[in-house]
This record gives structure tokens, sequence and C-alpha cells, in this order.
């Protein structure tokens, strides 16, 4: 549906974003991610068409955002970061005015705000001023005037920055029952956020893209050697060499005495290989008594760490 | 170009002065003024006529002042709150984005001189007023005003700072008043040679009642210069 082809953008002397290139299908929850500065609202204020890119292309279902501006400004709703809205406005006023601009009948328009602000939870608030508001509030008439229109496009430029932990659920909740029907792209240096609503995630850094797929294959891709916690009863920690000796693993971090008497071991397998099962046949085999064993995934952060490392 | 788009922009303008108390001051101060200067400075009763041709022709000065105040938020004001960004993302053309914004301006300079007809009711009542003097001279502050509107726009696509918007357009404004006294008072002879500039030697006419064409359609063009020049400012984003 979207297809970005070998973008670029400078600014003077700074390169923004160097060939990136990615194609988002209908339907997909895509957060973009990076450190601040890596390229991610560049990206989307070309998406939208507020500034143009210095070289490649990008199109939504075949049609140049720069020569059909319009019709495929039509398409996307967009909150640009930081939510600049006109403070001195009413909310049902402000939301008046997009609508207008938006094209939708002037019969409709009345109906069409009241469905908008149910969803955004808004709909005490159509009669305060925009200035008034506070921040979790702003964001969502920033979102209604992103989805007035019903959208299949939707931009979000950091859409939880600033909120308090209860809004960020609840904007996050409103994101994945808008992603149900719609093509959502979001950007953020927050990777709970990712893992929260999106089905897909492009990191970028320094203006290029590093990784591009689902949080999971993500991580089977960046996970060198899997590593296993096993903590039993009746081991010592001088049974650590029983355990080196296994095959498939490849080191053993010392155990250590965790509960009334069990001792966790941190074991590292070969690459490619599955030490679970070698471990409990020797837990059984020694008659000691499991306490707990599973995989230690290397969590999204690492990854983001790892990815976006300046080397 | 669509015309919905426009007025829909016009219409938020409009609102915006007249939801705030920056409309009722800006009018109140200009009326004041204008009748200080017909009553008082002009010595009005002791000239034993009724006219108002004096105002006329203080009002292309006093606009010099009130006109870039109107204007000076129009895109500067968006700039610098970043709601350009989603204005610009929405489906309307530079183009309709600068002619709403025009409009809008020219919508209150038209209530500012509605308002001030009661200087001519007032003159009304005291003497037999020439109507026709009167038409003519509201037909041309209207251009006039809508002259200086258009400079105003443009300085303010040029900054995202209000004041500086209003500076320059002030500038700009008393630049083309007064451009063939500028230059006479080097050379004399300079006078006639830039009058067709000026926005003072085209309302010497107006203010004696006369609509001549060559001046309508002079502040004519200045508005479509300008406004060109404001669409151009804004697309200059598109500039890779």
């Amino acid at each position: 549906m979207i297809e970005v082809k070998g973008l670029s953008k400078a600014y003077g002397e700074l390169e923004a974003l160097r060939e990136v290139s990615f194609s988002i299908e209908r339907g997909e929850i895509v957060g973009f991610l990076g450190p601040n500065g890596a390229g991610k609202s560049t990206t989307m204020k070309i998406l939208t068409g507020y500034l143009p890119q210095s070289a490649g292309s990008v199109s939504v279902d075949g049609k140049d955002i720069g020569e059909d501006s319009l019709s495929v400004r039509a398409r996307i709703g967009y909150l640009p970061e930081s939510t600049p809205l006109y403070t001195e406005m009413l909310v049902y006023d402000y939301l008046a005015y997009v609508a207008q601009i938006r094209a939708i009948t002037k019969s409709e328009i009345h109906d069409r705000i009241l469905e908008t602000t149910r969803l955004c939870g808004l709909e005490e608030r159509l009669g305060q001023e925009i200035g008034t508001l506070s921040k979790g509030y702003r964001q969502r008439v920033g979102l209604a005037q992103a989805l007035l229109h019903r959208p299949d496009i939707l931009i979000l430029d950091e859409p939880t920055s600033g909120l308090d932990p209860n809004q960020i659920v609840e904007i996050r909740n409103l994101i994945k029952s808008l992603g149900e029907e719609r093509t959502i792209i979001l950007s953020t240096h927050n990777l709970p956020e990712v893992m929260a609503t999106c089905n897909r995630m492009l990191i970028v850094h320094n203006g290029a893209l590093v990784a591009d797929g689902t949080p999971a294959e993500l991580q089977a891709r960046e996970e060198e050697n899997p590593r296993v916690r096993l903590v039993v009863r009746g081991a010592t920690g001088d049974d650590i060499d029983k355990l080196r000796d296994l095959e498939g693993v490849e080191a053993v971090d010392a155990g250590v005495t965790v509960e009334d008497g069990a001792t966790a071991f941190e074991v590292s397998a070969v690459r490619g290989r599955d030490a679970r099962p070698a471990l409990l046949e020797l837990v059984s085999n020694q008659g000691w008594e499991l306490v707990e064993i599973h995989r230690l995934v290397l969590d999204l952060e690492g990854i983001f760490r790892k990815l976006t490392k300046d080397v | 170009m669509s015309p919905r788009n426009i007025s829909a922009i016009a219409s938020r303008e409009l609102a915006f002065f007249f939801n705030s108390p920056i409309a009722y001051i800006a009018i109140t101060v200009f009326l004041a003024v204008s009748g200080v200067y017909l009553f008082v400075l002009y010595d009005f009763f002791g000239g034993n006529q009724a006219t108002i041709r004096p105002l006329l022709e203080q009002i292309p000065l006093f606009f010099i002042l009130y006109i870039p105040a109107i204007t000076m938020r129009l895109v500067s004001e968006e700039k610098r709150a970043g709601t350009i960004e989603l204005l610009s993302t929405w489906p309307v053309t530079d183009t309709e984005i600068v002619l709403g914004k025009f409009f809008g301006a020219v919508g209150f300079i038209k209530v500012t001189l509605l308002m001030s007809l009661v200087f001519p009711l007032i003159v009304s009542s005291l003497g037999t007023l020439d109507l026709g003097m009167v038409l003519g001279g509201y037909i041309g502050l209207l251009l006039l005003g809508g002259a200086y509107a258009a400079m105003g726009l443009l300085t303010s696509t040029w900054t995202k700072n209000q004041i500086v918007a209003f500076i320059l357009a002030v500038l700009l404004c008393a630049f083309f008043y007064a451009i063939d006294g500028m230059v006479a008072s080097f050379w004399e002879g300079g006078r006639d040679a830039f009058a067709f500039l000026s926005f003072r030697a085209h309302f010497a006419n107006i203010a004696r009642g006369v609509l001549d064409s060559r001046d309508i359609i002079f502040y004519l063009s200045v508005m479509v210069v300008a406004l060109a020049l404001s669409v151009q400012s804004l697309q200059a984003r598109n500039w890779k």
C-alpha cells in the first residue's frame, strides 16, 4: 500500500535520511523506532507531504506523494510531534473547521464530530478551549483531528510522549482498536510502546534503516546464544562442571544459592541449539529437584541498544 | 482551487479576531484616532464645510499601522505554533491558504470601514454631504486596505515572529505610500516619475471622490503581486 524507495533527505550539509526503503501493507501497525534525531520525524514529514525528499520516492497505492499530493493527503490522517493546535479555539469549533477542510458535507459534520470525539474520549470537552486542556486531552484532540475524515492511513509522530502512564495506556488502546481497519505508522523512542501496539517494527539509526520485522523476528535474529536459567535444589556450586560437560552447552555462569538450598545456573547454549532437554535429563539423573527452568530472551531494549549503538 | 477551503480559512481568521478583545480594542482605537483627527486636530468646525475629505486623506496613513497589526499574525503565528505543519498536510493548496487568510483580513477591514461610517453620518447631520464622494472614497479605502493587507500577509510568511512581521509590513507600506515624496526630497523630478508607484498619489483622486480605473488597477495589481509572492514564500519549504 505504501511504497518507500531509496528515500534520502539532506538539510544542507546534514544527511537526515539515507536511502531508506520499505513497504507497508494495508492493516499493518508499524512502529518507527530510533533514538532522538535518527530520522523518524523527517520520514513522517515526507510521508505526509510536509517536506519534500532530496531523493527517492514515496507512493500510496501507486500514487506519488509529490505528484498526486492532494489526493494522497486526503487519505492520510497526521498527528505531528508535539501536537500543534489552535489553542484559542473551542474543541468543537476546531473539529468543525477541520471537517470543512476535509470536505465532510455540512449536514454530516455534527454527527461526525460526536462520533470521533466519543471514540477519542473527548465528548465531555467539546465546549472547552483547547489551550485550557491537559496534555492528554490535547493529544486526543490531535488524534480526533487525524481521524475525523476516516483516513485509511494514520501517521502518528510520538503519540504518547509527555503523557502520564494512565494516559499512555488509554492512547495505546485507542491506537490498537483503530489499527483493526487502518494502516498505522507511529514513531516512538519508547520500546514498550512498540511491544504493546505494533505488529512490525522499523528501526532507524543515523538516517538509515537498521532493522525491519516483527518484534519476535528481531529477537530471534539478534540472539546469538540462547540462554537458559536453571534453578535446582540438591546441587551445589561444585556441580557446575557437570553442566559444562553437557552436549550443546557452551558456557555456564557460576551457580549461586538463591532460596532455601536452591542453586541457580545460567547456561549459554551453542548457537542454534536448545540446551533444555539435556539439562532436564541431567537433573533427573542426578536426582535434583527442579525448581525452575526457562529460556532467557534478549529483550527488545537490548536489541535496540545493540542496533543503535554508535560504533 | 476550492472556494470552500478558502472560505473556511477566512472565516476562522475572522472568528479569531472577534473572539478575542483584539478586534474591539483595535476598532475602538481606530475610531477614536479618526474622530480626534477630524473634529479636533483638523478643526472641522472652523472649516465650516460638511465634508469628510480630510479624514479620507488621512486614513491611508492610519492604515499603515492599523493593517499590519491585523495581518502580522496570519502566517507567522502558524509557523511559531507549528500549526502550519498540519495546515499544509491537509488537502488544501498554498494558494487556498494565502487567499483564505487574505480574505479574512479583508473581512476585518470591511468591518472597520463599516464602523467608521459613523463619521459621514455625523457630518451629514450637520450639513449636506457629497454622497458620491463618500461612496468612492470608501471603495478606494477598501482597495488600498486590501493592498496593505496583501503586503502584510507577505511579510507574515517570512518569519515566525509577529513583531518582525509587523515592522517589516509597516516599512513596506510606508515605503510605497511615500515613495514619490522620498525620491522628491533629493530629486524634484522624481515626484512625478515615481507617482505611478505611490499609494498616496493613487489615492489623491479617490479622496476627491473620483474613481479612476488606473487607480483601481494599480491597487488590484499590488494585491495580485503580493499574494503571488506570499504563495511563493509558503512554497519555499518545497525546495529540495
